[in-house]
């Protein structure tokens, strides 16, 4: 399988490939490491102004009018931009719908209305706060049903029926396929939207000179924007130059969508200066284009054997207010997988519905996460009810090299069945099934990507340059870019395995588009594949021009020659018959008529432009993946714990093993955000709290043990063998993972996300048939507090004056005094609630520095007592606290990383009075007192008491006090976290036994907090004088269900929240007791 | 106001445009050190931690007044006369970056932690690496980098 790719021009490759599939430090690794690559963030020009962008609170309105006298009257702002000042033209990939800033109508909470460029963000900011706009509202459709249902409002009045795009096809005898078959199953899948949350938000510096401009995007695809942003800013391409600057993570949500950088060009052109625009974090919820929600009817038919004979889908997509590339996406989620099994029939019909919701767009995958997690749970369905081993049945039916897809998809390398065996025997599949454990489950989801699709007219080609310089260094001239995957590095292995180079030796540009010959960039899993070949190509054009020097040069035959170490000269020559590359290049030039050395490749790939049914070979090649998750379920609380992925994946060559390790492992982990992480609440339209509070990414710490291997493959058009990989890695994750929870507690989810909850109800349904079904309340505070008062970008009105007292004395007064927000570790709430939007105070007094708040100790009656300056790492660190206290150790413990808990302090954590924080339910389980202090002097009391009378307005906290707890005595607390990473506790609980010489109670405490606005003391009179009985302290802990207040949101209903207080409360308890037991 | 500190060893003194301007700014805008990236600016995904007085910190939520009389180090303060810091290298070594815009913050948490621990055990590194986001990598090879980190520093002798 691997030698008909060894090159015979030179003995070296005799051997194998001297670059190719080694580790070769990555091109962008230094500068990465050592901060000094420039994103776009980073730029700075001369006289550069800095934009902000008012957008709608609406969710469907029309704009009556826009006053933006007030905003442009501001000191520092030289230019306020309506969709007046723009060319009034729709733009878009397919389907143009989209205005760079809204013309009479905005159609989500989100939509562009009118920009500022300022001489600093925070006045930029300020002035979009003073354009007054007004709205009236119209009905919107927030939802596939809603947008579908019969005389729905329309999102675009030339979009009848809300339908932006509609496909079918049929292909082959489906009705007979089905009446053949002798099992059929179907179901109906969601999915979701998920962001690409990129952690640089999508950005342009944009500055226009003799009639030009010049954008300086983190762009995925340079040339693509470019064209785009011309149609939307109505000039000439001609008028538009994109460079491409380092791009901070890209997964299909930087690929020439955004109005973001229409916007800054224009603004540049109204002010005459550079202008900068970067989305907030907040802007890139609000106004990126998420991945696409697809509701996906499957039906599957099969022979008693298991073989495939029929497949038939039914398919709506919610594209949000704007088309974007989701046109594009339906296809592909549509008639994907009917390459990846031998699929005899297929029938589909897709519709693309707008809703007034965040217009969606390309995400890793496109289209085919949503289509994976409905087909191959359908699969594992049909596995289940042909009583086949799930492995055995995708075997049994997976495509094989020389394979046709009922679209005509040429399938010319494929080692579907390789990456099922080897997936399966990394995660130990057979030995598993044959003992299964309780609440374990094994699942599997194949997929298979394109390698670049034909899609923006009949090419999808690459061209590159290669030069072999005077300085005896090589050049890659390329403009299809690097967004972190590895394009520079591997496009520089290829060329310097077909020059002979050293890879050392071979440099390569970064995309401009006055520079580079037209590329289409890193979309569509194609940069290796198919840029890959046009720099081969190149480098090898460049090779044949050097030898034919060198032969000159040396009068001898080319195959005489040989480069060895960047020098070149006769084979099985003696060393000092060579030549530096540099002197033959240079000689080349420096003669009459001479030339430089100078290779063009051009590679288009071999496919097809699909019909307007999507009939088609769209890609030259395809790759392959098959995924093997084992999960544990927790009965109790429905949490699901990922134990082992075994990712293996077919692309051909690995041309850059870790590099290639690196892109399947990040594609895993963000497929298990998809399926279990990443998402949150909203309300009429619109995220509540779009950041990463409510929307939380994977985290290390959650990323379960991963084997990542390839496939033996080689795919004979791609350059040395190899293909794409970008996408595959999180393609049927989802899928996988559900059909692993089914295995475990048979339990099968069919929307997304999974949670804990949907699991938990559909194990407990009697825990639920008492559910209150009142509909939220709207939310308060965050963003939609700032979006629905009319002062969206949250910047202060005024500065803030800091107080910074030396004494207690100097605090106290200063406090008193009113409208004072206290700042002390820095991650303050002061500071974070008046960046998401709470009432601001007009001063802030820092109290880190007053010695009497820094103290902390413990006495010699061992009472703890902490000062509210302390910061929470301190006390973490303090020796003996885990050992008195284990409570208050695991509640600091799960409060926050190092970094947090350096950040926030003692007081900062219990003077909100918030009954979630984990530090205040901890103290309150060990009835721990607060010293507060006013002018009236100070007092001391419990938590407890103060949670309900609550603190003066002149009242601060000063310090915290417990005691030593009894001999026999344990504590514990658990934050419980049903998404499994760093986020608010869907509840919390902190628990305190102690035992008598026998083992039989004393007293017992147990505090649960996250489930009302106070934490719930549980009254545990019942159990003094018991032994220990696990059943007797479950009945005991079950006041908390109705004590609990909950309210609904994205980490739970309030009735899973009460579920949980008890289950929380009593494991909590059953530790701490368990502990007592085991002190003498 | 006028704040004074150590900034990578040297002294700076800066003007806050306002009480409440952020580290994170003044370094970026203000001292034009780009090298510390701003991800969220609520604390959450730790791209912008930096040092101080050996500790680590989001900056986006350090109010720059705060660091009076301070040692403050970013990422451009951790090679020495153009060689790299034992962690910058254990980076480039496990191929432990993609895009590299989380890569400074992940850099820097590490050598808060390998300061204080030179031999961390595998949940101390997993506890440090969960508190900065990647979106890009799956953080397999972050993880790997921290005990490549730990070995470099070592044979360094530095730990």
């Amino acid at each position: 399988m691997s030698t008909h790719h060894q090159k015979l021009r030179d003995p070296k490759f005799e051997s194998g490939l001297l670059v190719v599939g080694k580790d070769v430090p990555r091109t962008d690794a230094q500068p990465k490491v050592t901060g000094a690559s420039q994103y776009v963030a980073d730029l700075h020009m001369p006289g550069m102004l800095y934009a902000a962008v008012l957008r709608s609170p609406h969710a469907n309105a029309r704009i009556l009018s826009i006053d933006t006298s007030a905003a442009r009257a501001m000191p520092g702002v030289k230019a306020v931009v309506t969709g007046e000042d723009t060319a009034k033209r729709k733009w878009g990939a397919f389907r143009p719908d989209l205005y760079p800033l809204a013309i009479g109508r905005v159609r989500y909470v989100g939509d562009e209305v009118a920009a500022v460029a300022a001489t600093d963000p925070e006045t930029a900011r300020a002035a979009v706060d003073r354009i007054v706009v007004q709205y009236e509202p119209l009905p919107a459709v927030f939802s596939l049903d809603e947008a579908m249902a019969p005389g729905a409002p329309l999102v675009h009045d030339d979009a009848p029926g809300n339908v932006a795009h509609e496909f079918a096809f049929e292909r082959g005898e489906v009705d007979a396929g089905f009446k053949a078959s002798d099992v059929v199953v179907e179901g109906t899948w969601d999915s979701i939207r998920q962001w690409h949350s990129s952690l640089e938000t999508i950005g342009c510096v944009a500055h226009w000179t003799n009639n030009r401009v010049t954008m300086w995007c983190n762009t995925q695809t340079p040339f693509l924007a470019r064209g785009r942003y011309a149609v939307a800013l109505g000039v000439p391409e001609a008028q538009v130059r994109v460079i491409q600057t380092e791009v901070g993570g890209g997964f299909g949500g930087k690929s020439g969508d955004d109005n973001c950088s229409v916007i800054a060009a224009i603004l540049a052109r109204k002010s005459g200066r550079p202008v900068k625009l970067i989305h907030t974090r907040e802007e890139e919820f609000l106004a990126s284009h998420p991945r696409m929600p697809m509701r996906y009817w499957v039906r599957l038919g099969f022979s008693k054997a298991g073989k495939v004979l029929a497949k038939e889908i039914r398919m709506w997509a919610d594209n949000g207010a704007y088309t974007g590339k989701s046109q594009a996406i339906l296809g592909a989620a549509t008639v994907r997988h009917d390459a990846l099994y031998k699929y005899p029939n297929a029938r589909a019909k897709s519709t693309l519905v707008y809703t007034n919701l965040v217009p969606t767009g390309a995400f890793r995958g496109f289209g085919n996460p949503s289509a994976d997690w409905a087909v191959e749970q359908a699969w594992d369905l049909a596995a289940e009810k042909l009583k086949i081993d799930v492995v055995d049945l995708l075997r049994m039916n997976a495509v094989e090299e020389g394979d046709v897809s009922p679209h005509n998809h040429k399938i010319t390398s494929a080692e579907l069945r390789q990456c099922i065996d080897k997936a399966a025997d990394l995660i130990h599949w057979k030995e598993k099934r044959k003992s299964k454990k309780d609440g374990y489950g094994l699942g599997m989801g194949c997929s298979i990507h394109v390698n670049g699709r034909r899609s923006f007219g009949d090419w999808d080609g690459s061209s590159a340059i290669v030069r072999i310089n005077e300085d005896g260094r090589a050049t890659i001239i390329t403009g299809e870019g690097e967004i972190g995957q590895g394009t520079l590095t591997v496009l520089r292995q290829i060329a310097a395995e077909e020059l002979c180079m050293p890879y050392e030796d071979i440099d390569i540009t970064r995309p401009d588009t006055d520079v580079h010959p037209h590329s289409l960039g890193a979309l569509a899993s194609r940069v290796t594949y198919v840029a890959g070949n046009a720099v081969k190509r190149a480098a090898a054009e460049a090779h044949k021009q050097l030898m034919a020097a060198a032969a000159e040069q040396f009068k001898k035959p080319v195959d005489e020659l040989t480069i060895i170490n960047g020098q070149i000269g006769p084979r099985k020559g003696a060393e000092s018959e060579f030549k530096p590359i540099s002197a033959v290049v240079r000689a080349n030039i420096y003669k009459r008529g001479g030339e430089a050395i100078v290779g063009v490749g051009n590679w288009d790939n071999p496919s097809d432009f699909p019909d307007h049914s999507r009939y088609g070979n769209e890609s030259g090649a395809y790759n392959f993946a098959a995924q093997a998750v084992e999960v544990e379920v927790d009965r109790g609380t429905g949490q699901v714990q990922l134990k082992e992925i075994a990712a293996v994946v077919d692309c051909g060559t690995v041309i850059h093993p870790s590099a290639a390790q690196g892109q399947v492992e990040g594609a895993v982990v963000q497929g298990i955000g998809l399926a279990m992480i990443e998402y949150f609440d909203w309300h009429q339209g619109t995220p509540t709290d779009p950041q990463y509070i409510d929307y939380p990414l994977p985290s290390a710490d959650f990323v379960p043990k991963m084997h990542v291997a390839f496939a033996d493959s080689y795919e004979p058009s791609g350059p040395f063998g190899a293909k794409g990989l970008g996408e595959i890695g999180l393609d049927a994750i989802p899928a996988a993972i559900a059909n692993a929870i089914s295995d475990a507690v048979g339990v099968r989810i069919y929307a997304l996300p999974i949670t804990a909850e949907k699991i938990h109800r559909a194990l407990h349904p009697a825990l639920y048939a008492d559910e209150d079904k009142t509909p939220p309340a709207p939310p308060k505070g965050g963003v939609w507090s700032r979006l629905v008062t009319g002062r969206p970008s949250g910047v202060r009105p005024s500065q803030p004056e800091l107080l910074q007292p030396k004494t207690l004395d100097e605090a106290v007064r200063f406090y008193a005094e009113g409208d004072t927000a206290i700042v002390s570790g820095g991650m303050s709430h002061a500071i974070r609630r008046e960046r998401t939007g709470y009432p601001q105070a007009k001063r802030l007094m820092v109290v880190s520095r007053i010695a009497e708040l820094l103290k902390i100790g413990i006495d010699n009656k061992g009472m703890l007592r902490v000062g509210a300056a302390v910061n929470q790492q301190t006390l973490f660190a303090l020796p003996k606290l885990r050992e008195q206290w284990a409570v208050l150790a695991e509640s600091l413990d799960a409060a926050g990383h190092t970094r947090v808990r350096q950040m926030t302090t003692v007081g900062g954590s219990v003077g909100p009075l918030i009954g979630g924080f984990d530090l205040p339910v901890a103290l309150v389980g060990v009835n721990g007192r607060v010293v507060t202090a006013s002018p009236a002097g100070q007092k001391t009391w419990t938590l407890a008491e103060a949670f309900d009378k609550r603190l003066a307005k002149d009242e601060m906290i000063i310090a915290i006090e417990v005691d030593a707890l009894p001999a026999r005595s344990g504590s514990a607390f658990h934050k419980f976290l049903p998404r499994g990473v760093m986020e608010t506790p869907s509840a919390n609980a902190a628990a305190t036994v102690t035992l008598d010489a026998n083992g039989k109670c004393i007293t017992a405490r147990l505090v649960v907090g996250a489930v009302s606005w106070k934490p719930i003391i549980v009254d545990l009179s019942a159990l003094t004088g018991s032994a220990f009985d696990e059943a007797k302290i479950r009945a005991a802990v079950q006041p908390v269900r109705n004590l609990a207040q909950p309210m609904s949101n994205v980490r739970g209903s309030a009735m899973y929240k009460r579920n949980m207080a008890v289950e929380i409360g009593a494991r909590t308890l059953i530790r701490a007791w368990q502990r007592a037991a085991q002190q003498k | 106001m006028l704040i004074k500190f150590t900034l990578n060893g040297d002294p700076v003194e800066v003007h806050l445009k306002s009480p409440d301007r952020l580290l994170v700014d003044v370094l970026r805008e203000d001292l034009q050190l780009t090298g510390t990236k701003h991800g969220c600016g609520i604390g959450a995904c730790g791209t912008c931690t930096v040092i101080i007085d050996g500790a680590p910190v989001s900056s986006c939520l350090q109010l720059a007044a705060l660091c009076d009389g301070t040692h403050v180090r970013t990422v451009e303060g951790l090679d020495q006369a153009g060689v790299l810091h034992p962690v910058q290298q254990a980076f480039i070594n496990k191929s432990a970056m993609q895009c590299g815009i989380c890569i400074p913050g992940h850099v820097m948490q590490c050598v808060s932690l390998l300061e204080k621990n030179p031999n961390p055990t595998e949940a101390e590194i997993r506890e440090s690496a969960d508190s900065v986001y990647c979106r890009c990598t799956g953080y397999v090879k972050i993880i790997d980098a921290y005990r490549e980190a730990s070995a470099l520093l070592k044979k360094a002798g530095k730990a």
